[in-house]
């Protein structure tokens, strides 16, 4: 009897190690069509990745869909850039927007107009040549799909073409972030042919007539250096050379970008080959990997934000609604505390513009924190012996970082001045959204994510701005700030732009009901036989720029 | 005869429970606090009353809850689940993509837990209080008490990036891409494609998330199999059947184990349905698109539809295995076929 149990439990060992030594032995190579086929040594995985032409990316989740019409969050820009493109491009993380399918383009006098030209010879992938119709159908898709990014295209007015390359632009106002939009995913330019075929339209009631996601969802339509042949939601996204590229592709022919949102899997699957890429990587996994000869880490600074909201309007904002305490809380919060705790690569903006846009002015100093400063401002607004105050939370995190954790920095610093912080949490979902987009909450921490690469994007927290107005603060309680907005949107000239949004910066040094406390660190690992590898805001990571050794 | 009416009397509870389950939740996931415009609309589109607009007329969150109910229901009779409001795909298809997934982890997981299970436990009731008992009972309770994410992170961490003994996480190694889907199940696919290679790769990939999800439920079935072992064995048919002088063996394995095994079955249909529904940690840790991940990232997103679309998918579980048991209990008990 006991050698039959023995032999039992032997025979499912060695079947499930067989199964085991099997895995990763043979390949099939996929063909174009996303399908199985054939065996090959162009193995990707199993520590094996060097000399293959395939590059496995691992990201992290939280998006639904890679239809360029939806696509909001943080990493369908990576498969947007890869198979579509659009007029301008950020072709470096801190550089200006330039043109990638545009030949030229020119500011009417009054910069109400933008006229662009298109590239002569560009093809999509499916042969079709791209004309200044697609331009018009792509845009106009995403504008009346009315989803997470039409605000893109909210300064288009309408659109005209002219001629098969010429795209004029007629704007409602004039916007200096019009050519960093024009490179936003959501504007990347579709195959119209293809995706009408396939149930799209750009018409205005496009919100519930088009039904072209699931199309795009299982297949690219665009003109960029790879098409996408598979994506498994969940699981991954594989993404194969563009036959009819038009223009110089690299020489990594095929990408499998793996949905892998741990950091901890994503460390282990770098160490050991099976990937090239960690895009998830955090304080502690960066650390394990510090010694690993064939891997390289980069940390940096994202330009997604964390900062204080104190409610300028005394219904809701109480004690914190007055600008003597705003003083102190700005000067006691502990800035080089918040970087140690969001982690390396973390800074603390000078002001409103994150660092690493057009026109920052750098980190806030170290040595900005004064506690007996902010006592004496305390004592100046009245509150010589502190307060107790209400701060909000919510259940979102920053780049992983949770918000509760920020708020306990909040509360630990100002206890410092005698304010008593009381920690009160509320669901994004339940109640805590509403109340912020209300602007009803009176103190809170928050972040702020870059919709798109500009440092206009920021222009929303002035005075009367969309996030203004949810800190109570209206374009008549600082006029003088809130005309800087429209100054900068008419500033197409970069030189006048960076001086107005200097001035900016500096009027809310001090002053105003917000604090920006940190950016976001960003860490990635990745193989050395790897090289053009960098952190991209606008695009997570830019694939067209990698290259293999 | 009998057998048919039972299985069409349980065919009625299933229906009638699953229309209670569906209002159930739906009046549940409509009470809590949770708006699915907020959830899944960004801050600034939040602010665009247009956009608005169009989000909750395009996922009906427009109309009054009643009629939603209404229109709910009148769906779910002609078998549409209605569209994930974070996808926007049929919840059905939504189910029908990652629920192979789990079905695949949860069978192999329940093989191992239920061969295992029995195993160790009549080990340990033979071998009643020795060292090898004890060590079997050590390893039971270690599986019912151990969390299962820091297990399934201890397995990873040693199995596969330090000793590379198995592959890491996925349901495939890089080197091959998915099978044709036929069944869903990537080992039975690439079978079914012919190709030996990729359904072992499929197969060796199920050995740690499997062994992690199966830890608990083999731990509960060794200590059932023990105690009810012991229990049958101390019986009067069991002294009757010794004194007319079978072996060892032969008593446990017809005549005892039979009927110790029908509470062991209970616990083998409560662990497949507790399976079945997913396991979020350890499939986020193994990287396997299951049920479970679909069900987090649905409740993120207060993604109603799709919620309770998971809830029926699990209540049909738990009635599909519990008639299954009924089932099987005849089988192994002719007395429970009488009654």
């Amino acid at each position: 009897m006991k050698r039959r149990f023995l032999a039992l439990a032997l025979s499912v060992v060695v079947a499930l190690g067989c199964a085991a030594c099997g895995g990763g032995a043979d390949g099939d190579a996929p063909a174009a069509d996303g399908t199985t086929e054939g065996t090959t040594e162009e193995a990707a995985g199993g520590g094996e990745s060097s000399g293959s032409s395939t590059v496995v990316v691992a990201m992290g989740s939280g998006f639904a869909t890679l239809d360029p019409g939806y696509v909001y969050e943080k990493y369908p820009p990576l498969i947007v850039n890869a198979c579509y493109e659009n007029l301008f491009k950020f072709y470096s993380n801190d550089g200006a927007p330039e043109p990638c399918l545009a030949d030229t383009y020119e500011f009417s006098e009054d910069n109400l107009t933008l006229t662009v030209t298109l590239k002569d010879g560009i093809t999509f992938a499916s042969g079709n040549p791209m004309t200044s119709a697609d331009v018009l159908f792509s845009i106009n898709r995403c504008k009346n799909l009315k989803g997470n990014p039409s605000f893109i295209a909210d300064t288009i007015e309408s659109m005209e073409a002219p001629d098969d390359k010429t795209i004029v632009f007629h704007l409602t106002q004039p916007d200096s972030a019009i050519l960093s939009k024009l490179t936003y995913s959501s504007l990347a330019i579709l195959d119209s042919a293809v995706v009408k075929e396939n149930g799209g339209t750009d018409a205005e009631d496009a919100s519930t007539t088009d039904t072209a996601q699931a199309y795009l969802d299982s297949t690219s339509a665009g003109s960029g250096m790879y098409v996408m042949t598979s994506y498994i939601p969940d699981e991954e996204v594989v993404l194969e050379k563009n036959p009819n590229y038009w223009g110089e592709a690299t020489n990594v022919d095929k990408y499998i970008v793996k949905i892998q949102p741990d950091s901890n899997t994503q460390m282990m699957t770098l160490s050991t080959g099976d990937i090239d890429v960690a895009m998830n990587m955090t304080d502690d996994t960066m650390a394990e990997l510090a010694d690993a000869e064939h891997i390289a880490i980069l940390n940096g600074a994202s330009k997604t934000v964390g900062f204080v909201m104190m409610n300028m309007n005394e219904e809701y904002g109480g004690v914190v609604s007055d600008p003597k305490v705003q003083q102190a809380i700005r000067k006691a919060l502990d800035y080089s505390g918040f970087q140690i705790i969001c982690g390396e690569g973390t800074k603390t903006p000078y002001s409103l513009i994150q660092s690493g846009f057009m026109g920052s002015k750098g980190e806030r100093a170290a040595d900005y924190t004064n506690l007996e400063e902010a006592k004496a401002l305390l004592a100046e607004a009245g509150y010589a012996d502190g307060f107790d105050v209400d701060l909000t939370v919510t259940d979102l995190d920053m780049e992983g970082i949770l918000l509760t954790d920020l708020a306990q920095k909040v509360k630990d610093d100002l206890s410092q001045i005698g304010i008593n912080v009381n920690i009160v949490s509320k669901p994004w979902a339940a109640g805590y959204g509403d109340a912020y987009r209300d602007g009803t909450l009176g103190f809170t921490v928050m972040y702020w994510g870059t919709d798109y690469n500009d440092p206009n994007v920021q222009l929303e927290f002035l005075p009367g701005a969309v996030v203004g107005l949810r800190a109570g603060w209206t374009e008549e309680m600082n006029p003088e700030l809130a005309a800087l907005y429209q100054e900068t949107m008419a500033a197409t000239d970069n030189d006048a732009r960076v001086a107005v949004l200097e001035e900016i910066q500096d009027a809310m040094y001090e002053d105003g009901p917000f604090i920006m406390v940190a950016q976001a660190p960003v860490h990635l690992g990745y193989n050395t036989r790897l090289d053009g590898v960098e952190f991209s805001d606008p695009y997570a990571l830019d694939v067209t720029l990698i290259n293999i050794k | 005869m009998e057998q048919l009416k039972f299985i069409g009397k349980r065919l009625v509870y299933l229906a009638v429970m699953l229309f209670g389950v569906a209002t159930l939740v739906f009046i549940l996931t409509k009470l809590i606090p949770g708006d699915p415009t907020v959830a899944n609309l960004s801050q600034r589109a939040l602010s665009d009353p247009e956009v608005v607009a169009a989000y909750k007329a395009k996922y009906g969150l427009d109309q009054p809850i009643l009629v939603q109910y209404v229109l709910y229901i009148k769906n779910l009779l002609q078998f549409d689940l209605g569209t994930s409001i974070r996808t926007s795909k049929p919840v059905l298809m939504e189910l029908a993509r990652c629920y192979p997934a789990t079905i695949e982890l949860a069978l192999f997981a329940i093989l191992i837990a239920a061969v295992f299970g029995i195993l160790f436990g009549v080990i340990s009731a033979i071998k009643r209080n020795s060292i090898l008992d004890q060590a079997v009972r050590a390893v039971s309770v270690t599986g019912v008490s151990i969390p299962s994410f820091w297990f399934a992170l201890l397995v990873l961490y040693f199995f596969y990036y330090k000793l590379h003994i198995f592959p890491g996480p996925g349901r495939l190694s890089n080197t091959f891409s998915a099978p044709v889907p036929v069944t869903g199940l990537y080992v039975l696919d690439s079978l079914l494609e012919g190709n030996i290679p990729k359904a072992l790769d499929a197969l060796s990939h199920l050995i740690l998330p499997g062994t992690v999800l199966a830890a608990f439920t083999m731990g509960l079935i060794t200590r059932t199999t023990r105690s009810n072992l012991l229990d049958v064995m101390s019986m009067d048919y069991i002294r009757t059947a010794r004194a007319k002088g079978i072996g060892k063996a032969g008593l446990i394995l017809k005549h005892a184990l039979g009927n110790a095994l029908i509470p062991v079955l209970t616990v083998i249909g409560l662990g497949l349905g507790n399976l079945l529904g997913g396991m979020v940690l350890v499939e986020t840790i193994f990287n396997w698109p299951g049920v479970g991940q679909f069900a987090y990232e649905s409740v993120l997103s207060a993604d109603f539809p799709a919620i309770i679309g998971v809830a029926l998918l699990i209540a049909l579980n738990y009635m599909i295995i519990n008639t299954v048991v009924d089932i099987l209990y005849g089988v192994i008990d002719p007395r429970v076929r009488c009654q």
